[in-house]
């Protein structure tokens, strides 16, 4: 019975070490000897000097960081206020408001900087119906940073939000018992309580923000702002290619990243703040009475800046018979739709093989982040520590690191099974991306489970695999079902590891979109987006409802 | 169970690759003449033709980066001078199709044979609002302040080709040139299509050195653009075939080859509205002679890649 745990907890570490730690070591590798890719150790460390030289990559690290910082304030401006609105007040609508601030994570960032910059270009939509532009704005730094916030700004949102509820509602009330004035049992007791969720979505933000690769895409190139993530696809992925510069810049991603997670864990683990143990009890909140028309007045200019241009700068692109035919009743056509729709066309493939591979995903990385949670949580030994430390490891590998890890690793002269070229190192790629989701989410879920449970079908005579097979697994589905289900949305529209490790002849919706920008037709893209944005919040949502039946909700993990 | 299922379907997903009758292709754009040309290879042969399509840019640094570990057998680049690099990198294995006699001998060589040919023109906006340019050094002038666009040459080897066709022709002037189109406000977005989109828009009013063919594609789907050949001259870009030497399949790729070269291939080509590679086969568009071409050491240009591109950076994009 042990030997089965220790067999299972082996083997989840060699998938964890395949997947994910030997693709970081050949980045290390890569990054101290510039011959490793050929199969030489000679040189070492010879590269490392266009750090200290005037590099691009200096500059570029230095874009990142301060591009990262600008989206955590932009989060801060759009996400705060109404974070605090939402989880103080009776804000009319308040659950069609949570919905409406998911679709920014449905929409694909690169799509969304696109769609902007239709709109606001000169000769935009934004000219065609008002009459000025607001081109100069978008290709700026400041432009790159408002796009991205866009992207992110819910994230604070419902972190603030959720919190407040938790907080605010007791905590508050027994300050109001004990005399404090409503504002200041909020800045003496509801905010500062606040404060660990507020600052831990904050270094999420953070992270992605420096991962991001869709939004300086699309727009760097126009601005001339390079970050670390365009300047290791272009090392990549323009002619000479640079191996050891792309591994370089994907070690200081990596620090970056590593270091906005650490300090995210120690705020949130550092003390049991009330927010996570205790019951979310129905708590009384304030009435807006006379503010009630503003507040609904800002949700719905959040709304319109953060979903409702995007959406249908994307929507109205996909419908126009030419771009050049501009705003116009006549110039509207369906044609760009049909070939996306038409069995065996290239995009219906594309299509196919995303669905496919977003499924295989999800089935993958929950069975893996499941028996990762269940040897964390309830393993035991040196097995525990051992894995406690691995899975921490996904979460602080950017998409196009990993990717350049994969491609240093499953394409070596010192590997005897290349799957680089094959399908399957898409699949391989998608899993290490995605996995923290359902680390993250099995963990917490795993934690309310009480042990007793497990050891009280032992008592009964059920064998440690039975136990988990027929307690603990079918008390876990509901967390693993909904990470699967936004492994499947990410996984369905990823795009970086998708261009550089596709293999030829394969095609997927996000390299599809990105082709139809660089070499075919604007429309087909966004018609394609469209229906790729479609298909995942309907899953979402359904979801999301099917969850709220059992009482809990996607996002609160 | 489910894990069963999973790895079966992942099997099943990796088993449509490894087939042995195919052929991997990889090619500079357009994507919708690489898909025809493979379907109807297909159909011919029976050979599955897997399709990697990219700029220029992307086909030879997935080339480079796979260099111990070759995937390709056949490829199609937008830039002359990469086959000449690689051919004297030995890279390449000689080949000359039946078809290829009637390709013009400054067209074709024992290593490699153009597959189409594109010219590089000026991509206007009839309804822009500017007057109708008919010089390169037209869109330097004060009526198209921050109205340019001009598709990056590190990206696009086509773009790459105008450059050093310029300077054969214009020496020094050429970059004086682009300096004062990055004066006038010319930006650089990125490939040529993303070149070319602000124009269809209307943000921008004229491509400088756009792919002639995309845009007359675009002309006949609709969009008020129209291509200017500027008289004083311009360069073509014919665009290189050649089969790897580290292909394991040198018969299909040979077959793929005078597929391509075949009137039936020429005739794809020609739909996209390239001029076809072979003199014997009718384009769509003006032809080779009616265009003033000037005439490019493709093999001293090769070797200045890198340096073209610096001072590009340094005049243009990172002033």
């Amino acid at each position: 019975m042990l030997r089965a745990q220790s067999l299972l907890t082996t083997l989840t570490a060699m998938a964890l070490i395949i997947l994910v730690g030997l693709p970081v070591l050949f980045i290390l590798l890569q990054a101290v000897f510039p011959e490793f890719a050929r199969g030489s150790f000679e040189g070492a460390f010879s590269k490392l000097v266009i750090l200290t030289e005037n590099d691009r990559l200096m500059m570029q690290a230095r874009n990142t960081l301060l591009l990262a910082f600008s989206v955590m304030i932009g989060c801060l401006i759009f996400g705060l206020p109404i974070g605090i609105l939402r989880g103080l007040f009776h804000v009319p609508g308040a659950r069609v408001w949570d919905v409406v601030f998911l679709i920014p994570f449905l929409i694909p960032p690169f799509i969304a900087a696109i769609g902007w910059m239709m709109t606001l270009q000169p000769r935009g939509y934004l000219f065609h119906l008002v009459g000025f532009d607001m081109g100069r704005f978008l290709f700026s730094f400041m432009g790159v940073a408002f796009v991205m916030t866009l992207n992110l700004f819910p994230l604070v949102y419902f972190a603030v939000s959720r919190a407040l509820e938790m907080v605010g509602g007791r905590f508050a009330s027994a300050a109001r018992v004990h005399g404090a004035r409503p504002l200041q049992a909020f800045f003496l007791i509801t905010l500062p309580l606040s404060i660990p969720a507020i600052a831990a979505s904050l270094l999420i933000v953070f992270a992605m923000s420096i991962e991001e690769f869709g939004t300086p895409a699309a727009l760097a190139s126009r601005t001339g702002f390079e970050v670390l993530v365009t300047g290791i696809y272009t090392r990549l992925s323009d002619w000479p290619i640079d191996l050891s510069g792309a591994a370089l810049g994907s070690v200081m991603l990596m620090a970056m990243v590593l270091a906005a997670f650490t300090l995210q864990n120690w705020i949130a683990t550092r003390r049991s703040y009330i927010s996570q143990t205790g019951k979310p009890a129905d708590l009384e909140k304030a009435d807006l009475a006379r503010w009630r028309w503003p507040v609904l007045g800002l949700f719905a200019l959040v709304a319109l800046i953060g979903v409702v241009i995007p959406l249908a700068a994307i929507a109205v692109t996909s419908f126009m018979g030419t771009i050049s035919g501009g705003l116009r009743w006549s110039n509207l056509d369906l044609r760009h739709y049909e070939p996306i729709f038409r069995s065996g066309s290239r995009a219906w493939q594309a299509l196919m093989t995303s669905g496919w591979l977003a499924v295989l995903t999800a089935f993958a990385t929950a069975a893996i982040g499941g028996l990762v949670a269940y040897i964390v949580v309830r393993g035991t030994g040196r097995g525990r520590a051992m894995m406690d430390g691995l899975s921490v490891l996904p979460n602080a590998i950017p998409a196009i690191v990993l990717a350049v890890g994969i491609i240093l690793f499953w394409n070596s002269p010192y590997q005897p099974i290349s799957l680089y070229g094959t399908a399957a190192i898409l699949l391989i790629a998608y899993i290490g991306i995605l996995l923290p989701y359902p680390i993250r989410y099995a963990v917490a879920r795993l934690r309310q489970i009480s042990a007793s449970l497990d050891d009280a079908a032992r008592v009964a005579g059920a064998g440690q695999l039975q136990a988990l097979r027929h307690v603990t697994l079918p008390l876990m589905a509901p967390s693993l079902i909904a990470a699967m289900m936004l492994v499947f949305a990410i996984a369905s529209r990823e795009l970086v590891a998708s261009i550089m490790l596709a293999p030829a002849g394969m095609r997927t919706v996000g390299t599809f979109v990105f082709a139809q920008f660089e070499q075919g037709s604007v429309q087909t893209g966004m018609a394609m987006s469209m229906i790729a944005i479609t298909i995942t919040s309907g899953i979402l949502l359904a979801v999301n409802l099917w969850l709220a039946r059992q009482g809990s909700s996607a996002f609160s993990g | 169970m489910l894990r069963t299922t999973v790895l079966a379907a992942s099997l099943g997903l990796m088993g449509t690759f490894a087939h042995a009758d195919t052929l991997t292709f990889y090619t500079a754009g357009p994507g919708g003449l690489a898909d025809a040309l493979a379907e109807a290879f297909q159909a011919e042969t029976g050979i599955t033709v897997n399709v990697f399509q990219g700029t220029t840019g992307q086909v030879m640094a997935r080339l480079e980066a796979e260099e111990a570990n070759p995937q390709a057998d056949v490829v199609v680049s937008a830039s002359w001078g990469s086959a000449v690099d690689m051919h004297e990198r030995g890279l390449l294995m000689e080949y000359t199709s039946p078809h290829a006699v009637n390709v013009p001998d400054f067209l074709k060589y024992s290593h490699y044979v153009a597959q189409g040919i594109s010219a590089l023109a000026i991509a206007w906006n009839t309804q822009s609002g500017t007057p109708r340019p008919s010089e390169w050094t037209d869109l330097a002038s004060e009526d198209y302040r921050d109205l340019v666009t001009m598709p990056d040459p590190a990206q696009s080897g086509s773009a790459f080709d105008l450059i050093a066709g310029l300077e054969t022709a214009m020496g020094d002037e050429a970059w004086e040139l682009l300096g004062a189109l990055a004066d006038n406000g010319m930006i650089v977005p990125g490939p040529n299509a993303a070149a070319l989109n602000p124009v269809l828009q209307g943000a921008a009013a004229a491509v400088f050195g756009a792919v002639d063919y995309i845009s007359y594609a675009r002309t006949a789907a609709g969009e008020t653009v129209e291509v200017i050949v500027p008289e004083s001259g311009t360069v073509i870009a014919p665009r290189p075939m050649f089969i790897l030497e580290s292909t394991s399949n040198a018969d299909a790729a040979k077959a793929f080859v005078d597929f391509v070269l075949s009137d039936a291939g020429q005739a794809l080509v020609a739909d996209t509205w390239m001029m076809p590679a072979r003199a014997d086969v009718e384009g769509l568009r003006p032809g080779i002679n009616d265009l003033n071409v000037i005439d490019v050491d493709e093999d001293a240009v090769a070797a200045r890649r890198d340096e073209i591109i610096a001072r590009f950076h340094e005049t243009v994009t990172n002033r």
